[in-house]
């Protein structure tokens, strides 16, 4: 298309006026944590991050339980992970290759899952995992946390499923291939960019979850990323720029993962959330 | 044509017959494939909800969880004759809709900002997702400290151009707490939307908007003809799942302003949490909860009646 040369220039600032909106909040998280205190609450604001604070990282994790709170949430995240893909795929499966009796139902009970606030199923849950032992225990955020994100995974695995050709399975089939053989063998090799655009949903899922976590665990050192880091908010006792290194290494892998991940999260997300 | 007409049929009684024969060797295998995932489901989602359905019914403290006393409606005439409770509906209400206008609105803006071919528009892409990937707890520290009265930097910035709230305090007054926990959520929400319509505008036939560019037709009456009657069902998937996310959005507003000052940013999630866990009274937060999922509910049944429509005259 012809554009203008104005109307391009406006169009590049336009773009660069939206990345800065989106982005900057994180850089001042980041030049926060690189500030010094005085300079903090100094009179005039600080706007680059000082490089000679880098050691605030340092202090940072070596401060109380930091390090075992992000080691708690990446076992959480990792946990989640291997139980909503693993129920998700033959869901999926289910889901995307055969018609059956009540798949209007299953589709309407996944998009009530969506529906269902955490914060709701937090108090009835919370009575159901104290009649089990779950209470202050990783693994219950692991169940728990499952629950809200497989059912995303499973529409993003359908999605991917549906655009396997069916004469694939139809050759492994007069070959004597099994439903499950042809699922495992055959589609998922298949859908490798879908499962881990999955897999990258439910583990930042798990890791940026906050009522379970919050309303479920009570000591301090079982508690995950997340809780740690609300603890900080209104408290005194801990200087800002680390509290804002926390911060920023919690927040980090998150984003990461997402820049790496986002052409498949998304088209996962468009063809399951959307089209399904 | 006439050697695919040819061809097609014999194809499809092959595949016919293939599944036919699976399908009487296996007539139950579909159903195993769906168990682990619907007995989970069934497990923490179903039960839990019913639970909750239940306990609405009751009076049930925190304290002693398993002890209920059944009272009835009594918990809904109670949260309905609570003029509180109907500010917390009109605060959820404006919550919600400025949500969805905002995000949804403001990604087609972006996604449009978007859509031609220029250098690093990967990038640009890419950057754009942060605020969705960005924890909502690290959000809510950030923003809270960038909102802080006298040392953040919203405040420090408007007072240069003189513009600063009174006394610097954004979170806890009743007038700008609920815009700026607004401005916090539209910033997390709208790149999804973003980018889902930025590969909606794909299928955008590039032959119709040059078409229209030559015709002469304004860039409004462009997106009116050619580009609005295909992104429009991406929209109303979009609106709906907006509308969704921010009535479930919970840990944004709570660690922000816990519904306060005076409930002026108190939704029904704020609300249902703070009855069950500050005033311990489990069978109201449920009352309130319930109330929640039915608005959800109508919300979703509103949404699907509407497209429907919309197709419905699409195709006359």
């Amino acid at each position: 298309m012809k554009t203008g040369t104005i109307g391009n220039t406006a169009r590049i600032l336009g773009v660069l006026i939206v990345l800065g909106i989106a982005v900057f909040p994180l850089y001042w998280m980041l030049t926060t944590a690189l500030t010094s205190q005085e300079n903090l609450f100094g009179d005039s604001l600080q706007f680059l991050p000082d490089f000679s604070q880098l050691s605030v990282f340092g202090e940072a994790l070596s401060r109380g339980n930091v390090l075992q709170w992000l080691l708690n949430s990446f076992l959480i995240s990792a946990g989640t992970t291997a139980v909503s893909i693993v129920l998700a795929v033959p869901l999926a499966y289910a889901l995307s290759r055969f018609s059956f009796h009540g798949k209007v139902l299953v589709g309407l009970g996944l998009l009530l899952t969506q529906m269902l606030p955490e914060a709701l199923l937090v108090v009835p849950l919370f009575s159901i995992f104290q009649d089990f032992g779950l209470l202050n225990s990783l693994t219950g955020l692991v169940l728990a946390n499952s629950a809200f994100v497989m059912p995303i995974c499973a529409l993003i695995l359908k999605g991917a499923i549906d655009g396997i050709p069916r004469e694939l399975e139809e050759a492994a089939r007069i070959d004597g291939c099994g439903p499950l053989t042809i699922l495992t063998r055959i589609n998922l090799p298949l859908i490798m960019p879908s499962l881990s655009a999955a897999a990258v949903i439910a583990f930042f899922h798990a890791w940026n979850e906050y009522v379970f976590a919050v309303t479920f665990i009570f000591d301090l050192e079982k508690r995950p990323g997340s809780v740690g880091l609300a603890g900080f908010i209104g408290e005194l006792g801990t200087p800002l720029p680390t509290v804002m290194a926390v911060a920023f290494m919690f927040t980090l892998p998150a984003v990461a993962f997402y820049l790496f991940a986002q052409r498949y999260v998304v088209s996962g997300l468009t063809a399951g959330a959307v089209k399904g | 044509m006439a050697l695919i007409n040819k061809v097609e049929p014999r194809q499809s009684n092959r595949w016919r017959r293939i599944r036919g024969r699976s399908a009487q060797g296996n007539k139950w295998t579909v159903y195993l494939f769906l168990a682990p995932a619907a007995v989970y489901l069934v497990l923490f989602q179903g039960v839990p909800l019913a639970q909750e359905l239940y306990l609405s019914f009751t009076r049930t403290s925190l304290l002693n969880p398993t002890r209920h006393t059944w009272v009835g409606l009594e918990n809904y005439s109670e949260i309905f004759s609570d003029p509180e409770f109907f500010h917390t509906l009109t605060t959820t209400l404006v919550y919600v809709v400025v949500c969805v206008l905002g995000a949804v609105g403001g990604g087609l803006g972006v996604a449009l900002l978007l859509n031609s071919k220029f250098r690093g528009r990967g990038i640009a892409r890419a950057l754009m997702t942060v605020p969705w990937a960005a924890p909502g707890v690290a959000v809510a520290l950030i923003a809270t400290w960038m909102l802080n009265a006298q040392y953040g930097i919203v405040n420090r910035v408007l007072s240069e151009v003189g513009l600063g709230a009174p006394d610097g305090q954004i979170l806890t007054s009743t007038a700008f707490a609920l815009p700026a926990i607004l401005i916090t959520t539209l910033w997390q929400l709208f790149p999804f939307p973003a980018i889902v319509l930025l590969a909606a505008l794909q299928a955008v036939p590039k032959e119709l908007t040059e078409a229209a560019a030559v015709d002469g037709a304004s860039r409004w009456w462009t997106f009116r003809a050619a580009t609005w009657p295909i992104i429009r069902p991406t929209v109303a998937v979009l609106a709906l799942l907006m509308a969704i996310w921010s009535i479930r959005r919970f840990e944004l507003i709570w660690l922000m302003t816990r519904g306060g000052p005076d409930g002026s940013t108190r939704t029904i999630v704020i609300d249902l949490y703070a009855k069950a866990f500050d005033a311990r009274d489990l069978g109201m937060a449920a009352a309130i909860g319930v109330v929640g999922v039915i608005i959800s509910l109508l919300l979703v049944t509103a949404n699907l009646i509407l497209t429907r429509r919309a197709e419905k005259e699409d195709a006359r």
